[in-house]
């Protein structure tokens, strides 16, 4: 069985000091190569998707389990937080086993069902073409198993039968047939794998694989059946409460119980100057008891916003170059250049599920049920919080409520089973929102310098993207390789210019900075995007005809050509308008997925509205069409809602915002109508997560300046 | 003190009567379909109808919902005599259009939308829509939640209080 990605991956994985793709937070670094080459490698892996999978395990019983009951049980390592995954990978694990869809059941798995914990990792858009011909062989060696077994019950050859719709039936009389629940219950001794190699089925003969198939898990989620980490209980469980920091950066001096554990309700209390909280047996009591601790904290960092700002901001000279063809130098020294600077704020996640999990710390065994999108590393920050073996916690990953990169480090975990712990009883601990603002970390605040030469027939001869970026991944990554991959995220130029530079700085804030949906992709491509118009304006060019002027060689030029095309046409580009309306175009590249997207905006005093919005999409194989609109959907308005809202402040050491009074989100009345047409041009399936996000701002900040004749180079973007 | 939830009668701590419906819900009587997003009213997740009405639970004290028929996501679909389950018109035409991502806020969502079709079954599209300004849906399904409310508006909706 396969058990690399179905992508191309260059370096070979034997040399590789740390496993696992960069999108994935941890870090691929190839040793043989030079340090320069091996950033620009890295950097290009990221926008096209080229990451490398986890190792899989190759027994099929690690993700199927056929009961004699008949039912297909599908345990899968990457969690649902709304993208659909748990459908897409059942219509991909379908695809060769060959199941009724409706005797699958999807279900997550525990840490302790043998997945690695890069596998058992949800993130940079991944999760299904890392797992698209791993789960496919999987499946396969499963369906030849069980037609082999049937054929040896139905006393035929296994050449004679062939597996379809959960059943096992002789080829030439299908009416002899067994259920695979019937071969599994009557089977004797144990599984043995085929000696054959599966076939995977080609394009033209897929039955579950790009079909609307309706997800799987929605009718536990439409009756409120659905269990997320917040919603997990077990009996004699209490509830946790910790103890905040009350500026950022702000450590505990000293830390003594108090009076705490003499209030009513407490049933553990941990004070130490590395963890202080109370268990108690209702939510309010744990809370009020918070106060009865004797806790002295460090003064902390008095994060003031101006400081910040001026931290991010691009110093001439001072990136690592990421990207770099023929010479900027001499053609940006020349006349007839421009520069234009923007940036983009401090962003929180609004994930709607506040952080939650419970913990049971028993005397060999812990166990974890929590909202998270890293089951795998999870389990290893949990057993070294409550000082066990990682082989002794098992984590399984509930339903997540949202979480765009928050619940990758999910602290609630550590919390919950320092207490559980301490309390010998299970505990639920869970964020207020207020925490989820306070304590969280941010998307960081960026800053980009873009320059431009254009030639006497208004074609670009130089580019250069100088960003700067607080941290995307922990500082030690950025000291490592001299840049941080996640916060330039969709910063690389794409476009055929000659001379072209992309250089990134990544700056340590007092302020925890970290993964928001797409890293960096947002920023980068409102940057980049916003500034092909101001080139284009100059050159006094169309939008669409400058960037098709523009476009890379090869494959990929195609591919952008024909999702351009696409959504100018789909949107009506060039067309008539309505007065008080226009549209705005961009385009990225993310993930391996090209989208190019058109937003139509009006404008009201101050207020930008986005009234439609249009989207092209190559995402290569479309495992399900429908799934893929509603990822793009969300993605847009997601991405509007940073655009024209969402900003994090900082006064006195406290981000500003407690709750969604001072941090609104996009409302249905500002949603747009939107459109969106998929296109295949390339024969895997590429992410679908967060590339439909890469275009919204610019797109969004171009119509704006179609209409108003005002560059917004600042997000969120403010009318003058 | 008593609750009716659901048709159903549910006994729970006197206590302070000025703790929000919400967390008597979900830890002390395990009905966790109802979420918590913001505690302040704000982001609608919370929401639960107490005699039809469209009422957000984290803002409302347990002793001012004890006075009322309280129905959460878990009483919107009916069980019917042969114990099947009927789900409601939101139910049914949220999955028909598959509206939710994450969901978390999807209890709202329906429980809004199906309080104000029960109580203006003749509400024209606008109203409806209307009606939804104040439920937040961070994974961006807004497009969906609209075609959704307005197939809900479609089918046929049972009068308020059958549960």
């Amino acid at each position: 069985m396969s058990a690399t990605s179905p992508r191309k991956w260059k370096f070979s994985r034997r040399k590789l000091l740390i496993g696992l793709g960069v999108t994935g937070g941890a870090l691929a670094v190839g040793l043989p190569l030079s340090l320069p080459f091996a950033r620009l490698k890295i950097a290009g892996m990221l926008d096209s998707g080229s990451a490398p999978a986890g190792t899989m395990p190759k027994d099929p019983f690690v993700w199927f389990e056929v009961t004699p009951q008949n039912r297909v049980r599908l345990y899968l390592p990457k969690a649902e937080m709304g993208q659909g995954v748990h459908t897409a990978l059942a219509q991909i694990a379908a695809e060769e086993l060959r199941p009724a869809w409706e005797q699958l059941e999807v279900l997550n798995a525990s840490t302790e069902r043998g997945f690695d914990m890069g596998t058992m990792l949800v993130a940079g858009s991944a999760v299904v073409s890392s797992l698209y011909n791993p789960l496919r062989a999987a499946g396969a060696a499963l369906r030849l198993m069980l037609e082999e077994e049937g054929a040896r019950q139905l006393g035929v050859a296994p050449a004679a039968v062939t597996a379809g719709g959960g059943v096992v039936a002789v080829a030439a009389e299908p009416s002899k047939l067994l259920t695979f629940g019937q071969i599994v219950g009557a089977k004797q001794g144990a599984w043995v794998a085929s000696k054959l190699e599966p076939q995977l089925r080609q394009p033209a003969q897929f039955e579950f694989i790009g079909k609307p198939m309706p997800r799987v898990d929605f009718a536990a989620k439409i009756t409120g059946a659905a269990l997320y980490g917040f919603d997990m209980r077990l009996p004699n469980m209490a509830y946790g409460a910790v103890a905040r920091a009350p500026r950022m950066g702000a450590k505990l001096l000293s830390a003594a119980p108090g009076t705490a554990r003499s209030q009513p309700g407490v049933v553990a209390v941990v004070a130490t100057t590395e963890f202080a909280g109370v268990a108690a047996e209702t939510r309010a009591q744990a809370v009020a008891a918070l106060d009865a601790l004797q806790l002295q904290w460090s003064e902390g960092d008095v994060v003031e916003q101006a400081a910040m700002e001026a931290m991010v901001t691009v110093q001439p000279g001072a990136g690592t170059v990421l990207q770099s063809a023929g010479s900027v130098t001499a053609p940006l020294a020349a006349a007839n250049t421009l520069r234009a600077e923007y940036r983009t704020p401090f962003a929180a996640h609004a994930h709607l599920e506040p952080q939650a999990a419970l913990a049971h710390v028993l005397p060999d065994k812990v166990q974890v049920w929590c909202s998270t999108q890293s089951a795998g590393s999870l389990r290893a920050d949990v057993a070294k919080a409550v000082g066990r073996k990682a082989a002794q916690v098992e984590v399984t990953a509930a339903y997540l409520g949202g979480s765009f990169g928050r619940k990758l480090n999910v602290d609630v975990a550590l919390d919950a089973a320092r207490l559980s712990a301490a309390a010998l009883r299970p505990v639920h601990v869970s964020y207020t929102r207020a925490e989820e603002f306070q304590h969280g970390f941010f998307r960081p605040p960026t800053h980009h310098v873009l320059q431009g030469a254009l030639d006497g027939a208004g074609r670009i001869v130089a580019m250069s993207h100088a960003q700067a970026s607080g941290n995307v991944f922990p500082a030690l990554v950025g000291q490592l390789l001299g840049a941080d991959f996640g916060a330039y995220r969709g910063g690389l130029l794409r476009y055929n210019i000659p001379n072209r530079q992309v250089t990134s700085q990544p700056v340590t804030l007092p302020v925890p900075t970290g993964s928001w949906r797409g890293l960096g992709l947002l920023a980068n491509v409102f940057a980049v995007e916003s500034f092909m118009d101001e080139l284009a304006l100059a050159a006094g060019s169309d939008a669409l005809e400058f960037r098709l002027q523009h476009l890379p060689e090869g494959e990929l030029g195609e591919r952008f050509k024909a999702v351009l095309l696409a959504a100018a046409e789909l949107a009506g580009w060039g067309g008539a308008l309505p007065a008080g309306r226009a549209r705005g175009l961009a385009c990225s590249m993310d993930a391996g997925t090209v989208v190019a997207q058109v937003a139509e905006v009006s404008v009201q005093g101050a207020r930008v509205q986005v009234q439609r919005f249009t989207s092209a999409v190559d995402c290569g194989v479309l495992v399900n069409p429908n799934i893929a609109a509603a990822q793009t959907e969300g993605s847009i308005m997601m991405g509007i809602s940073s655009t024209l809202l969402e900003e994090i402040t900082f006064s006195g050491g406290q981000a500003q915002a407690t709750n969604f009074d001072r941090y609104p989100l996009l409302r249905l009345a500002d949603a747009p109508l939107v459109e969106t047409v998929f296109l295949q041009g390339s024969d895997v399936p590429h992410g679908m997560g967060e590339p439909p996000l890469g275009p919204v701002a610019a797109a969004v900040a171009n119509a704006v300046f179609a209409l108003t004749g005002q560059r917004l180079r600042s997000l969120p973007l403010k009318l003058a | 003190m008593q609750l009716n939830i659901n048709g159903e009668t549910f006994e729970v701590d006197d206590g302070d009567g000025l703790r929000p419906l919400l967390w008597v819900l979900r830890d002390e009587l395990g009905l966790t379909g109802t979420k918590y997003g913001c505690g302040a009213g704000i982001c609608g997740s919370c929401t639960v109808h107490l005699d039809g009405v469209a009422a957000r639970s984290c803002q409302t004290p347990l002793a001012q919902a004890a006075q009322a028929a309280i129905r959460t996501i878990e009483g919107l679909a009916q069980v019917q005599p042969d114990g099947s389950v009927r789900l409601h018109a939101v139910q049914q035409a949220f999955i028909e259009e598959q509206v939710p991502q994450c969901s978390w806020c999807m209890s709202g969502q329906m429980m809004t939308c199906a309080a104000f079709l029960e109580q203006n079954p003749a509400a024209s599209e606008a109203q409806v829509l209307d009606a939804m300004q104040n439920n937040y849906c961070r994974c961006g399904c807004y497009a969906r939640i609209r075609k959704g409310v307005l197939r809900a508006a479609q089918l046929a909706v049972q009068p308020a209080g059958t549960a």
